[in-house]
């Protein structure tokens, strides 16, 4: 295999693992709520 | 609203952060540029450092949150990620000075090993900031090592040896010297720091670039060990002595003498520095003269001319 496409796969296989799991980290911290403390809990 | 605020205030103290970081990074490479141009840092391996910053800001944003979990987990992913990436760009340069010099040692499995740490920080990412299931955060991670390995490769296994004329194995010995060298030099550089005299620091300068210039023809041709021994162990030596010697007495005395002195040192320092050099480059000539002197006989003796 040439030099350059190694390379190349090699980055491509980096953004796939590295920049998706980032990304879905992030979407996921901003998307979901934390439980609020239970003294600020709405008490009925 | 008050979240928003908070939010954006804590990504821009980062992102300030980040940039002074860079600020500082770049201007240290610029430095380095000025005074050994073939060192100079390349990019490679700075891909590592940028692409997990979502992670960084997922930390942020957990903080923003109240989420005390997601903060853990993502900041503990990002100081995986972070450390990987470092250990990364250690063994890309390396593996680059391995690459320069004719004789070496086989350098710390490090670039394998920041590999591994990227692999690691994001199966963690996956499985702890994006919540994927184990398995899959686990193909997660091997897919980032096999890209680490096809884009950076594995760390060189092989010491590079030189044998002597006799065929002895002289490679320790070489790369002990040269090491010497290295840090009698960075010494000089250092105790230049120290002393405020505009024309004494650009003499010392010079001084500093032409035994790296000495020092990286000694590494391009060890055999030229022999012939530059007395520079090695006599002037570089002296010279790292001297200059510090001045740099203590001259804070506490300072006379028109000693600086005088000093000036004359450096004077001679650099002719003997340049001559050494203009040695090692001659010794290469006549090296070469030599090689096609006997070559010439040879094809003579041949009849080929």
């Amino acid at each position: 295999m040439p030099d350059y496409l190694r390379k190349f796969i090699g980055l491509l296989l980096i953004f796939a693992a590295v920049g998706v799991a980032s990304c879905e980290a992030l979407w996921v911290s901003c998307c979901t709520t934390a439980a609020p403390p239970a003294a600020l809990a709405p008490h009925n | 609203m008050g979240r928003l605020l908070l939010l954006a205030g804590a990504v821009l103290i980062s992102l300030t952060a980040l940039m002074l970081l860079l600020k500082r990074r770049i201007r240290t490479m610029a430095e380095r540029y000025q005074q050994t141009p073939g060192r100079f840092p390349s990019t490679r391996g700075i891909l590592m450092f940028l692409l997990p910053l979502p992670v960084l800001f997922a930390a942020v944003a957990s903080l923003a949150r109240g989420d005390l979990g997601g903060l853990f987990d993502n900041a503990i992913g990002y100081g995986l990620f972070l450390a990987g990436a470092l250990l990364l760009r250690r063994g890309l340069r390396l593996e680059a000075e391995y690459d320069r010099r004719r004789v070496a040692k086989a350098p710390w499995p490090l670039k394998t090993l920041g590999g591994g740490v990227v692999a690691l920080a994001t199966g963690l990412t996956a499985w702890s900031g994006a919540h994927y299931p184990p398995a899959m955060a686990g193909a997660f991670g091997l897919v980032a090592l096999l890209g680490c390995y096809l884009s950076y490769g594995f760390d060189p296994r092989i010491a590079k040896r030189f044998t002597d004329r006799d065929g002895v194995d002289v490679t320790n010995r070489v790369l002990e010297a040269l090491t010497q060298a290295e840090t009698s030099i960075a010494a000089i550089e250092q105790t230049t720091r120290d002393i405020r005299n505009a024309e004494l620091n650009s003499r010392l300068r010079r001084i500093v670039a032409l035994a790296r210039r000495i020092l990286t023809l000694l590494e391009e041709d060890p055999r030229d060990l022999r012939r530059a021994r007395k520079f090695l162990n006599v002037y570089l030596d002296g010279a790292k002595q001297v200059t510090e010697g001045y740099a203590k007495t001259h804070g506490r005395v300072a006379t028109p003498e000693l600086e005088d002195n000093f000036r004359r040192v450096l004077a001679t320092i650099e002719e003997v520095f340049q001559e050494q050099q203009q040695k090692l480059l001659e010794a290469d000539v006549t090296d070469l003269d030599v090689q096609i002197e006997v070559l010439t006989t040879q094809l003579k003796r041949e009849g080929v001319i």
